[in-house]
């Protein structure tokens, strides 16, 4: 019997034959935590070693800051400190300061991720590397302490669900609209603790930035892992920054055509309009155009989901198209998701030409994910934004957020109301 | 993890109830798990009292997806340093659901609650007996009664040995 | 007898010839209030009027937390522009790329002008007397009252002449020189007065460079502190004016000081301010090799493109050691120093580029330090735990000696590195 590709990957970390709905221990490649949640592990892993401990091996450990980059409370400054000083006791050469950007993009960029790498984080959104066929999850602080040890942790193997999709998108459509129509679907438990597995000629035709997007996403469906085996230009990019090591793990660890899935659902993009996550949960799904003119105060695109510089395109797209600025009393915000996509942005002249048009760029990093950081909402506001989430008060207490695609969310910038993006671009 | 019945007042949630609810993102700063519970349910309309008013031996009682987003252990910790015993759910989202076994937190796992929840067959200030070791619930409010079933076994070998730090010093301790 | 600036300035407005130590009662120009504006509105509201006395006379500038960082912020914002709504203020900089630091924007966009009486509800409005304004900072409280009567009590200074000659060493800029000036006269060495900056030197500096020296008044105690409005600045306002209500005024020769400074630029050295006061001078080789954990580039002190170039020079095709933020005083300037490929020289150095705005000066956010960190900043205030934890340490230097040491990681000679 054929195996899906989760199963292959845990079958590599485990070092023998495994069965879905096993619970196995597997070889961590890289465990990693974030300036959220990685003081907490390094306190943690002091107290119940006493201060003894040695991490299992130096380069298989990694730190991202990302939460507040740079910091804007004295909390998160000095858990930022504690995981400095930790970091250089340990050895700890890979510690990804405030100036490089939101942690998963980062160590993708970074060369650190290889198809079938077992990866832990504190982040619920570890998995969007899944866009390169790697196992990342999201977990807690005890999760990644246990890992520091022996460099192990235990998993169910999970069932696996295949999505297809093929078709190709209209214009003002992107793969974040079709996410945003799966979530709505399948709904906030659509995929529970499942792998999921993208196929179909939409998906082979994808670059990077959407698989990212798609497979981010997973997380607002409860889904264990979101999987693409890298192909054609996404391929080429890997093995550029990770090595040809990738080539072999795409050949050895892609699904058999025998594999068993528990649940095959088939999409098609052709007539797919612009979706929004109306407030407050990712599935209360809507097109655009049923809430189009409703009144929004601030825009804000970027996020682990959408802000690659192919994000920032497509809404430049759109402002280009326009000919016009931000709507009178908008506030506009991009923040890309990394250094180097920043750097994109200002060699393509983006960001002089957002800047006319009022629009205004922070510094890589999460920010617009909480009330604690740039872009937090007062109460009354009403926020569109390309992020993942927009559970009630998220980014500021009693306000509320629509999410949709980096094109929606620039033509309801532009317009100053909630605007399907084809309205502008034609 | 004792083998008890236990007896204490429910606190009743829907389905989807996310770790922004549980535990704000405002708060994620915080390190110390035991500072965690004054931030408990601050942002979910209706329960902003719940930090104040919990009390040790109270029940959280929820429907689908408990825990749902963040992969935070703090929306673990606020609970458990509450002094709330267990948490009764139909569902629980898996990071959060991994955190408790982590940290020795029972959970049950209790079929149709969910719809139980909606049809108000159990709701807030209940007074509930739980037998954690046989999965048995039983609202004293009302006489209904409800079956949680007990995790898996790895999970419970972790639980049992107090949480996945000390499950593995033992591991380590009996090569 | 010849008169002060201060004297002229006040004079006019008061429409009475005024001498220092009289108390004058004038209506202000351009009233500036950032953030602050949402409490001042507070206590405006207990005075019992409806009305600001006039709408065109208030200048709202967003830049202390921006974009709002918490959601406690973001109420406070919006509070401003519900203000700005009800009340029709029509100069309101919001969370927009036409923003920035308050005090830039109000010289960037023509409203420091000359010879007007200017006040802001921030203690560095001081800034504007580099176009020849007598500008001043006032408290929360007294700016309600000025908004609701469109009046304000001064007593007319005393003014002390600082006459400067020569010209800056390489590695040395106008920072050094306010930073001695500091570490000579103290903190309190020009309380209450109005300083005048005259002098050739003055006159060969750009009007950066005049903004950063009157910009640090308020740290030597100045009410004011002002340069001459000479050609350079009457080119640079014609423009732009947002009034034409200004006229160039200058003291008389013949001006009776209550104190008189003399220096030359070339006797200046790099130099900081060690912890926690501004007076607390060491020239550069006394601290020399400190370790660093953090570098700010920014402040309405030191942020603008000249500033930039400067630290530009030194980072370029070299990495920074520590975390280095840079925050350009405004979105103008971050969009200059985008087409002189600034930008790209810091982030190609790794240093975090922000946007425009007060970042963490005064410990709001964008880089706050924790416990035992020491950070080097160009801007002016190093006051214990101000950019954070009470336990850490800033050193306040120049832009250059702020890059230098950004690339060490340790407080560095900039004299060594150009």
């Amino acid at each position: 019997m054929g195996k899906t590709m989760i199963e292959k990957i845990i079958r590599r970390a485990a070092g023998k034959e495994v069965k879905v709905g096993e619970r196995v221990w597997c070889n961590i490649d890289l465990s990693t935590a974030r300036d959220f949640g990685g003081a907490n592990c390094v306190l943690q892993f002091e107290e119940v070693t006493d201060k003894k401990g040695k991490v299992w091996d130096p380069d298989k450990v990694a730190f991202t800051f990302d939460l507040q980059a740079p910091s804007h409370s004295e909390k998160v400054s000095t858990n930022q400190k504690i995981i400095r000083e930790f970091a250089k006791k340990q050895g700890i050469k890979k510690v990804f300061d405030v100036d490089w950007g939101i942690g998963q993009h980062v160590l993708l960029e970074n060369g650190l991720v290889k198809p079938g790498d077992v990866i832990l984080g504190t982040d619920s959104h570890m998995n969007l590397l899944g866009a390169v066929g790697a196992f990342a999850t999201g977990v807690g602080n005890t999760d990644i302490v246990a890992s520091w040890f022996e460099g192990t942790n235990w998993f169910r193997v999970p069932e696996t669900m295949k999505i297809t999709v093929n078709g190709k998108f209209a214009k003002g459509v992107c793969m974040r609209d079709l996410l945003t129509h799966i979530v709505g679907t399948l709904g906030a438990d659509g995929m529970f603790f499942l792998s999921t597995e993208f196929y179909g000629d939409t998906i082979e035709r994808s670059s990077l930035s959407d698989r990212i997007t798609l497979c981010s996403m997973v997380t607002e469906m409860s889904g264990k892992i979101g999987l693409i085996m890298p192909n054609g230009k996404v391929l080429d990019w890997l093995v550029e920054r990770a090595g040809k090591e990738v080539v072999d793990r795409v050949k050895s660890l892609s699904a058999d055509p025998d594999a068993v899935y528990c649940q095959e659902l088939e999409f098609n993009v052709d007539n797919l309009e612009p979706m929004t996550s109306c407030p407050d949960a990712p599935d209360n799904v809507k097109k655009v155009r049923e809430v189009a003119g409703e009144h929004v105060d601030q825009v804000h695109i970027g996020s682990c989901s959408n802000g690659r510089f192919e994000d920032i395109s497509a809404a430049f797209e759109v402002l280009k198209a326009s000919k016009s600025k931000v709507a009178p009393g908008m506030r506009a915000i991009i923040t890309p998701a990394t250094r180097e996509v920043m750097l994109q942005c200002a060699e393509a002249g983006y960001i002089q030409k957002f800047l006319e048009a009022g629009v205004i760029f922070t510094n890589p990093t999460c920010a617009l994910c909480t009330a604690e950081h740039y872009g937090a909402l007062p109460s009354g506001d009403v926020g569109m934004s390309t992020t993942n989430r927009n559970f009630i008060g998220k980014v500021g207490k009693g306000s509320h957020t629509y999410l949709a695609s980096p094109m929606t969310a620039m033509a309801t910038a532009i317009r100053g109301k909630i605007t399907d993006p084809r309205d502008i671009l034609g | 993890m004792e083998n008890k019945v236990l007896r204490g007042k429910a606190w009743v949630f829907g389905d989807d109830i996310d770790t922004d609810l549980i535990y704000h993102n405002k708060y994620l700063a915080e390190t110390d798990p035991r500072k965690m519970p004054q931030y408990s349910f601050e942002y979910l309309p209706g329960k902003e009292n719940f930090a104040k008013e919990v009390k040790e031996g109270d029940f959280v009682v929820a429907g689908t997806n408990f825990g749902c987003g963040s992969s935070r252990e703090h929306a673990v910790y606020c609970l458990k340093y509450a002094g709330v015993p267990v948490i009764l759910a139909e569902s629980f989202s898996r990071i959060y659901y991994r955190n408790a076994i982590n940290n020795g937190y029972p959970v049950l796992f209790v079929k149709g609650l969910s719809q139980a929840i909606k049809d108000g067959k159990i709701k807030d200030g209940d007074d509930l007996e739980v037998d954690l070791e046989k999965g048995e619930i039983r609202d004293l409010t009302n006489g209904n009664s409800f079956h949680g079933d007990a995790v898996a076994d790895l999970e419970m070998d972790i639980m049992k040995a107090g949480g996945l730090i000390e499950y593995l010093k033992e591991k380590a301790a009996s090569k | 007898m010849g008169k002060t600036f201060a004297e002229k300035v006040l004079g006019k407005a008061a429409g009475e010839s005024v001498s220092a130590g009289q108390v004058v009662i004038v209506e202000p120009h351009f009233c500036m209030s950032h953030d602050n504006a949402a409490p001042i509105w507070g206590t405006f509201k207990k005075i019992g009027v409806d009305k600001v006395w006039k709408p065109d006379h208030l200048v709202f500038i967003l830049d202390h937390a921006i974009p709002a960082p918490t959601d406690k912020h973001a109420e406070n914002h919006k509070q401003i522009r519900e203000v700005v709504k009800e009340q029709g203020i029509r100069y309101f900089y919001d969370v927009t790329s036409k923003g920035g630091v308050c005090h830039q924007i109000m010289c960037e966009e023509g409203f420091a002008l000359p010879g007007l009486v200017m006040v802001g509800s921030d203690s560095h409005t001081c800034t504007y007397g580099a176009f020849g304004a007598f500008s001043t900072g006032i408290g929360r409280s007294e700016m309600a009252a000025t908004w609701a009567t469109g009046q304000i009590w001064f007593r007319v200074p005393e003014s002390m002449k600082i006459t400067v000659k020569g010209k800056f060493n390489k590695g040395v800029s106008a920072k050094d020189l306010i930073l001695k000036i500091a570490g000579d006269i103290k903190a309190d060495g020009a309380d209450y007065m109005s300083i005048e900056f005259h002098g050739p030197a003055i006159e060969e500096m750009s009007l950066a460079e005049r903004m950063t020296l009157c910009n640090m008044g308020i740290e030597i105690g100045a009410k004011n502190a002002v340069c001459p409005p000479d050609q350079k600045v009457l080119d640079f306002i014609k423009p732009i004016a947002k009034t034409d209500e200004w006229e160039a005024m200058w003291a008389d020769e013949d001006a009776v000081y209550a104190q008189e400074l003399n220096y030359d630029l070339g006797d200046i050295e790099p130099c900081v301010a060690k912890p926690h006061t501004v007076d607390n001078y060491a020239p550069i080789g006394e601290v020399k090799g400190t370790p660093v954990h953090q570098a700010f580039l920014g402040s309405c002190t030191n942020a603008r493109i000249e500033d930039l170039r400067l630290a530009a020079d030194i980072l370029k095709d070299k990495e920074v050691a520590v975390r280095t933020i840079v925050i350009p005083a405004s979105w103008s300037v971050f969009r200059q120093a985008m087409k002189e490929g600034l930008i790209d020289v810091f982030l190609d150095a790794g240093c975090v580029i922000t946007n425009p705005g007060c970042g963490p000066c005064m410990g709001n956010h964008e880089g706050i330090l924790a416990p035992g960190e020491t950070c080097i900043s160009t801007a002016n205030r190093n006051f214990k735990g101000r950019m954070g934890n009470k336990e850490s340490n800033i050193y306040l230097a120049s832009p250059m000696t702020v890059a230098a040491s950004a690339l060490k990681g340790e407080i560095s000679d900039p004299r060594e590195v150009l």
